[in-house]
């Protein structure tokens, strides 16, 4: 009686084993059906990303030539703004009003 | 019948050894060519270029940068109106008709045409559908402050195997950071040329290039290259240059040269503009070599401030030479303060036969005279110093007053900082930091190079050179309220022998405030023509940036 318990134990442990064999495979081949599709997706994310990419440095570009102190003072001389050249030190306390 | 069983088992034996030795063949001696082969056809090894570092002020603002350009290229078997194609591209890209035509060779599958075009010049020729026409983005150097800091910069052109390859100033000294690493990787595609997901592409991991970060404050470089703009424009001056540095750190806050040229489009400017003058033009400094003479003889212990010149009362006599004053005004029994303030040549003949040969050569050499500075820059040059036998008295008492000595101006503003940082030499440096690829910063630390007088020495001089500013011939154009120290150095052009007749070079050293400098400057003006002398010229741009950058740090006046 004891050797049929042991032996059915045997069996259940190969049926379970071969159970677990069987649906790996059948998972691998899934995830491998899967994947050899997905290179389609992964070559347009990888385009995608490139194009922003491309965009950025474009962008930087224009913002780093538009924020350039070069660009900066071209933009304010043709707007009319001229160099403060009259810089003052004041030595002394100055009075409220100076009589003429 | 017999001999038919043996026949055929021998046929086949035989067979058999054919069949393996083929198998042998291929699966072992051709192995690696059939997988080669297998390989070229489902994947290819692409190379990965790194994006070259940027190179940042110390506002954070990238002063080098890159931006994407496109290489347009034709495919001539695809090609329908060649004549068509041909007019348009030559219109579009500013070629001529015959160099495009040129290229295009029907037994040819992709010829360059034009490297270098805009995004937006792209998209244009991209509307027009012309067939045959490719683009390939690549990433180009970009200078978003245009020709601001070139020397200081460098610029980008290309090595022999037609590679980026960093040339000059910044770019030159630390091309092998900027540059980066190249990677490869294997992509895979199915028969479609579609890409396939592979869990092991990478073959050769590459990296992007490191940043830099400099000690450069670009509100200050600015600042210096419109003044150095001005001042030769004012003075007639055929060029100039500027230096402005912290003594305490020895970082380089801004560096301006003229003329200068644009990093972006080096090749379409005269190759001598390239160098920087600052560290590969050697001068003979003239007066502002005065204040390192005086402090050797004080820190010697053989002069204090108040030593009574005994010479001075009239032109001096050496080996046969006659000395003589600037102005040719002496001054009988003038003291060391009155040498410094009147810039008086005789006084400093006075303090070199005071210091003697010896001593001279051992200061100038603390003070790093002819030797290089160590500069994080492509291209530093430094005359030697004579050798000892080769000194005659007349040398002795030349190099008193700063003739008969060459000097880059980047070695005198690098001792003339010790003087503003109590006696202690830095090392001059302009990149402060760098980052990696993967965001990791190294800081690099400061270095001191010496020290060159005594703190007490310094302080002296710091008061010497003051009173200079103060009551010397600068004195018109100094800055009220400010305790400034400096001098002015109108020097002569030694060429072939002699000494110009033509032209001198005028510059003005100096630092402030006094007590707690935050910056030395140096400022050399070439030939000016309004007037010879630095204290016309070189003082007044010295002090008009000066007051500027006082005003930048909100230093007020102390008196």
């Amino acid at each position: 009686m004891k050797k049929i318990n042991v032996m059915k134990k045997g069996y259940i442990l190969i049926i379970f084993l071969l159970g677990v064999i069987i649906s790996l495979s059948i998972g691998k081949a899934i995830m491998q059906n899967t994947l050899s599709t997905s290179g389609i997706y992964v070559g347009e994310v990888q385009e995608q990303i490139n194009e922003y990419e491309t965009q950025n440095t474009i962008l930087s570009e224009q913002l780093l030539t538009a924020s350039s102190l070069t660009n900066i003072m071209e933009k304010a001389e043709a707007s009319g703004f001229t160099r403060e050249n009259t810089l003052m030190v004041l030595n002394a306390s100055r009075p409220l009003a100076i009589k003429p | 019948m017999k001999w038919r069983y043996p026949f055929v088992f021998v046929f086949l034996v035989l067979l058999f050894v054919l069949v393996a030795s083929r198998l042998f063949y291929w699966q072992i001696v051709k192995a690696d060519m059939l997988s080669e082969m297998a390989q070229s056809q489902y994947g290819g090894l692409v190379k990965i270029e790194p994006k070259r570092g940027e190179i940042e002020t110390s506002d954070g603002f990238p002063i080098a940068a890159n931006k994407v350009s496109y290489l347009l290229y034709l495919n001539p078997t695809l090609i329908k109106d060649k004549d068509q194609t041909v007019l348009i591209l030559s219109s579009l890209l500013d070629m001529t008709k015959a160099s495009v035509s040129a290229e295009i060779l029907p037994d040819r599958l992709w010829v360059k045409i034009k490297s270098g075009i805009s995004a937006s010049d792209k998209a244009e020729i991209e509307k027009l559908n012309l067939p045959g026409v490719g683009f390939e983005e690549h990433y180009t150097r970009f200078y978003p402050e245009a020709s601001i800091a070139a020397q200081l910069l460098g610029f980008v052109g290309k090595n022999e195997e037609g590679q980026d390859s960093g040339s000059g100033g910044l770019e030159g000294f630390y091309d092998r950071l900027l540059r980066g690493k190249e990677g490869y990787s294997m992509e895979y595609s199915d028969a479609l040329g579609r890409p396939i997901l592979s869990n092991s592409t990478e073959v050769t991991s590459g990296s992007d290039g490191s940043n830099l970060i400099l000690g450069v404050d670009r509100s200050i470089q600015f600042l210096a290259e419109q003044k150095l703009k001005d001042g030769i424009e004012k003075y007639g001056a055929t060029g100039g240059t500027i230096g402005i540095m912290d003594p305490q750190t020895g970082n380089i806050l801004a560096m301006a040269s003229s003329p200068t040229f644009s990093p972006q489009t080096y090749f379409d400017f005269d190759q001598s503009t390239y160098t920087n003058p600052f560290i590969t033009d050697t001068y003979e400094p003239g007066s502002t070599f005065k204040p390192i003479v005086m402090a050797s003889a004080i820190d010697a212990g053989l002069i204090t401030p108040q030593t009574k010149c005994n010479i001075c009362g009239g032109p001096v006599s050496v080996s046969g030479y006659e000395l003589h004053t600037w102005n040719d005004q002496y001054y009988k029994d003038t003291n060391m303060i009155q040498v410094i303030q009147h810039s008086d040549n005789t006084g400093m003949v006075f303090v070199a036969q005071k210091l003697g040969v010896d001593r001279m050569i051992s200061y100038l050499t603390k003070f790093g005279i002819g030797q290089m500075t160590g500069i994080d820059l492509q291209g530093e040059i430094s005359p030697s110093l004579k050798p000892r036998n080769a000194w005659y008295d007349v040398d002795l008492a030349t190099t008193g007053f700063g003739q008969g000595v060459s000097i880059t101006p980047i070695e005198l503003l690098t001792a003339f900082s010790s003087l503003a940082n109590n006696g202690v030499m830095m090392q001059p440096r302009v990149v402060t930091a760098y980052e990696n690829a993967d965001g990791t910063r190294v800081e690099i630390p400061t270095k001191v190079i010496g020290n060159t007088v005594s703190e007490k020495t310094a302080k002296v001089m710091v008061e010497i050179l003051v009173n200079a500013v103060e009551k010397g011939e600068a004195q018109w154009t100094k800055l009220p309220g400010y305790r400034i120290a400096g001098k002015t150095g109108t020097a002569s052009i030694p060429v072939k022998g002699h000494y110009d007749q033509t032209g001198t070079i005028a510059s003005f050293i100096g630092f402030a405030p006094a007590d707690n400098p935050k910056f030395v400057m140096l400022v050399i003006l070439d030939k000016p023509t309004t007037s010879i002398y630095a204290a016309d010229t070189a003082a007044p741009v010295f002090f008009d940036i000066a007051k500027n950058l006082l005003n930048y740090y909100g230093i007020p006046p102390s008196e």
